[in-house]
């Protein structure tokens, strides 16, 4: 065996939500995984709430029967492979990884029952089934008067703007912007957030804020409320505020992003699974109808990832995973799978109107009922690179995500035989 | 209704009509200048952004290339800061006539446009992506312009000597008194509004539109062919110097390095409508190609827009009745009294972006012989707003703007360097809601994320100006999203779809503007 060959039961691509979520999954139920990804996901790019059906098309209150109805109506959707009974198990699950994760007291609440309206930063009321707590008092149905908050400083946040759009939806809603004093014109979410986790700054910045606050309003926040802390954040400017807070997602970078991906990064060593970013598959081996192993070259060294069973959950277009060259040929680049949902030759891959769904955003690698990809018997698919889903239409990124995740390491799980690592 | 009375109406706000309220004004004439759209958003604005050396007409059409050069010098000096002096390159590829180098250099000495022929290893080092198997290499004085500058300098002009410029503002009936033009009436894009110019004289500036105004003057067979091509921007600069390939002009054989991006170009295509944008994907695939051609691996590159122009290309359905003394092959100068007996009207159209000033000059001189008055041009002469140093635009300046204010100034466009400031100046200063107008002013959404992050921002500073209504704030980010994605879509793939992909999550997914209000 050469020196540069790594065994594990079973090994994932992709650091996403779908991949870490599988990976966890794999190795709490004993199996020797690691994950490979180029980079993290997109997690940092995404509101960090868990939408499982949003739109479809109309906007959707309760999800988990529309879930039923999608399911009957669109057998090719990620949902109808996976099941709806299984996104409510992924979901469950995912509840309760939260409060165990390394952010303390931190919690997602919401159900399948109903979808919670939540201000986006343009002040549209946005589905999801889950969200974070820093965001959870900006649930429409509580929220009667409402100011919303930005800074000159961040140029990614215009309160005005979102409480224009609120007022236009009913709600009694007001912008203040508040003059953070800081060393530099710019700082993004992130910047913001590093200092909320100061309690000092925090101080600061209440006392600030309140003089410019009314009885009875709630604040809405971009989302930037700490990423160490943000259950004490949150209660200790809620404290001194003398009201409900909330957070508003802003553009990347996502701030609730970044400690959904600590919290799954956390479960995921927690259960003794392995992670290793800049690990970019560059090339695979196969034995007929199964992938033998996958290679990365991470920091100068080329290494052989032998497994049983691989998922891939590396993502669609946007990562990159899938591409559409300048021939207009679309291809699975990292273990060159078939795909699914690519128009036939002739016909438009995209649409002239921007909001129209255009026919190209349903392309993903071509399963079976299993998530099995088509030819690649021992790989099992996640995530965005599933096909017959436009998330960012339905709302449905964080469901297929979590569900897919969960159910690629059930269809696995029930076959593995652990074995040892050799390095 | 409200009437304004003038002494030179324009119609038409690209280069030439800019160009000639400049010409009007800086002979001290009052002057009113519309144009149904924004200023420079027909033809002016949508070609490759080359300023000619007269090189590429120096075989097949000598007059223009005299034209182009001496513009190109005059232009240099007068438009300094709208202009990045380039260079050019001719190279002979393998799929060029080898024969037409030295037919070229032949026809650059005889047009008096400066050329030298470079050494194949000179011209590899200066232009490393270039195709290596060139054969032949010569440098020629090309630049390029930057037109919405260039325009709204002349415009900023015409303004500080008392004229009224008035974009979105159609020609609804231009009008006849008798045998004379006496002025137009137009109406207002923005508020429905009417409005009766009055003028002595008015000139019809219109590119390729101009048979439909000669029409509106009740003045037939202005028979103005429009000519469509296609051009399409890549991501960054791929070649530093405007490379062109050495043979008689055809489809693609230019690449343009302007601002942040480069630009091939371009097709010809006769269409009907000068209104007419369709992209044919064969078209598309045939610029990928000729770009291949000029740099190896051209296709890895992203592209980032495509978008079309008209070229105006006079067919004079009375030629032979009229007396073209003054018109040259490159544009056509139509004084109407003499060509249709109806006077205090004139027609120009044809020509090339390098061109109008020239074109302005041209025309205002015979306005100048039918009013009887002797008023010499200035433009050759009077620098632009703010071209008074002389000194041409450099690729760096905005960094080096940026780095002095590194702390204190936000970016709102980190692809094109568009600091917040600027941003609400432009806004002041336009009052317009549109972004695309704003756009063309700064190049705001114009870099590789084709408005991914700057256009959320630039709503939200929008919005918080002068109390905009979020309704109207909320129209002008979609109308952007949709009027970016015109030019996206036709040549999207590689890593621009993935930007796209990102856009998409950050538009409809996290910001969900498809379920806004209004």
């Amino acid at each position: 065996m050469r020196r540069s060959e790594l065994h594990f039961d079973a090994v994932v691509i992709g650091a996403g939500t779908a991949g870490l979520v599988a990976a966890t999954r794999l190795a709490q139920d004993g199996a020797r995984v690691c994950v490979l990804a180029k980079g993290v996901g997109s997690t940092h790019l995404a509101p960090a709430t868990i939408d499982v059906l949003g739109y479809a098309p109309e906007r959707v209150d309760a999800p988990g029967a529309a879930l039923e109805e999608l399911v009957a109506a669109r057998p090719d959707h990620p949902y109808a492979l996976i099941g709806a009974g299984i996104v409510s198990d992924a979901l469950s699950w995912f509840a309760q990884i939260v409060p165990a994760g390394p952010l303390p007291g931190y919690v997602y609440g919401g159900s399948l029952e109903h979808n919670q309206l939540l201000p986006t930063a343009v002040g549209v009321l946005r589905p999801s089934a889950l969200v974070p707590e820093t965001m959870a008092n900006g649930e429409v149905s509580g929220l009667k008067r409402v100011c919303v908050v930005g800074t000159r400083s961040l140029r990614d946040f215009h309160p005005s703007l979102c409480a224009g759009n609120l007022e236009l939806a009913g709600i009694e809603a007001r912008a203040v912007s508040v003059d953070l004093k800081l060393e530099r014109a710019d700082m993004n979410a992130l910047g913001l957030a590093r200092h909320f986790d100061d309690e000092k700054w925090r101080r600061q910045f209440c006392a600030e804020l309140s003089l410019a606050l009314r009885a009875e309003e709630h604040v809405g926040l971009p989302a930037m409320l700490g990423l160490r802390d943000p259950h004490e954040v949150l209660a200790d400017v809620e404290h001194r505020l003398g009201r409900r807070v909330f957070e508003i997602p802003t553009v990347p970078p996502s701030v609730p992003g970044m400690r959904l991906y600590e919290i799954l990064r956390a479960a995921l060593r927690g259960a003794g699974g392995r992670l290793v970013l800049g690990g970019e598959v560059v090339s695979s081996e196969r034995d007929g109808d199964r992938i033998v192993s996958v290679s990365t070259n991470a920091a100068g060294r080329d290494l052989t990832y032998v497994a049983p069973w691989f998922v891939l959950a590396s993502g669609g277009f946007a990562s990159g995973a899938i591409e559409l060259d300048s021939r207009w040929v679309t291809r699975e680049r990292v273990l060159g799978l078939p795909l699914r949902g690519v128009p036939a030759e002739g016909e438009p891959r995209f649409v002239a109107t921007y909001l129209d769904e255009q026919p190209l955003a349903r392309v993903g690698v071509a399963v079976d009922g299993d998530l099995r990809a088509e030819g690649a018997d021992n790989v099992v698919v996640a995530g965005a690179s599933l096909p017959g889903a436009i998330p960012w239409r339905e709302g449905s990124g964080e469901g297929i995500a979590l569900a897919s995740g969960y159910r690629a390491a059930q269809v696995i799980g029930a076959q593995v035989k652990p074995t040892a690592a050799t390095v | 209704m409200v009437t304004l009375s003038t002494e030179i109406l324009v119609i038409g706000g690209g280069a030439t009509g800019a160009g000639v309220a400049w010409d009007a004004a800086l002979r001290g004439f009052d002057v009113v200048l519309v144009d149904r759209r924004d200023l420079a958003e027909g033809t002016s604005g949508r070609f490759h952004g080359l300023l000619h050396s007269g090189g590429r007409y120096a075989v097949k059409d000598p007059r223009a290339a005299v034209e182009c050069i001496g513009e190109n010098r005059i232009l240099r000096r007068v438009a300094a800061d709208c202009i990045e002096d380039t260079g050019g390159l001719f190279v002979t590829t393998p799929f060029d006539d080898p024969a037409y180098a030295d037919r070229f250099a032949k026809g650059c000495a005889d047009t008096d446009v400066d050329c030298e022929e470079i050494s194949v290893a000179e011209a590899l080092a200066s232009e490393p992506r270039l195709n290596p198997e060139i054969s032949r290499a010569f440098r020629v004085p090309d630049g390029n312009i930057d037109v919405w500058k260039t325009v709204w300098a002349m415009a900023h002009g015409t303004q500080q000597r008392g004229g009224r410029i008035l974009p979105y503002h159609a020609v609804v009936a231009v009008h006849r008194e008798g045998d004379e033009v006496s002025g137009a009436r137009v109406r207002d894009a923005r508020t429905g509004e009417e409005l009766d110019v009055r003028a002595r004289v008015t000139v019809n500036a219109t590119g390729a539109w101009a048979g439909q105004i000669a029409e509106q003057a009740g003045i037939e067979g202005v028979r103005v062919l429009p000519g469509r091509g296609i051009m399409i921007a890549m991501n960054h600069r791929l070649v530093n110097t405007c490379v062109n390939r050495c043979q008689m002009p055809t489809d693609g054989d230019i690449i343009v390095p302007i601002r942040t991006v480069s630009v091939i170009g371009t097709t010809d295509q006769h269409t009907d409508d000068p209104d007419d944008h369709t992209v044919n994907q064969a078209e598309v695939d045939a610029m990928l190609d000729d770009g291949e051609k000029l740099v190896p691996g051209f296709r890895k590159a992203r592209a980032l827009r495509v978008w079309t122009g008209v070229r105006p290309l006079f067919e004079d359905a009375k030629a032979g009745d009229t007396d073209t003394r003054d018109v040259t092959r490159a544009h056509a100068l139509l004084d109407h009294a003499e060509r249709d007996g109806v006077g205090r009207f004139f027609t120009i159209t044809g020509g090339k972006l390098t061109t109008f000033r020239l074109m302005a000059e041209e025309t205002m001189d015979a306005v100048c012989q039918q009013l009887g008055e002797t008023r010499p041009c200035r433009t050759a002469t009077e620098p632009l707003p703010g071209s008074e140093s002389g000194e041409n635009y450099v690729l760096g300046e905005r960094l080096a703007r940026k780095e002095a204010s590194l702390i204190d100034e936000q970016m709102i466009c980190e692809c094109e360097l568009v600091p917040r400031s600027r941003l609400e100046e432009a806004i002041t200063r336009t009052s317009s809601t549109n972004l695309d107008d704003i756009r063309r002013q700064l190049r705001l959404g114009m870099g590789p994320c084709q408005g991914g992050f700057c256009i959320y921002r630039a709503t939200g500073i929008l919005h918080g100006h002068d109390g905009m209504s979020a309704e109207q704030a909320d129209r002008s980010l979609t109308e952007f999203l949709q009027e970016r994605w015109k030019g996206v879509w036709p040549v999207l793939y590689g890593d621009q779809l993935r930007q796209v992909r990102l856009d998409d999550w950050i538009f409809q997914g996290v910001l969900d503007v498809e379920h806004l209000p209004t």
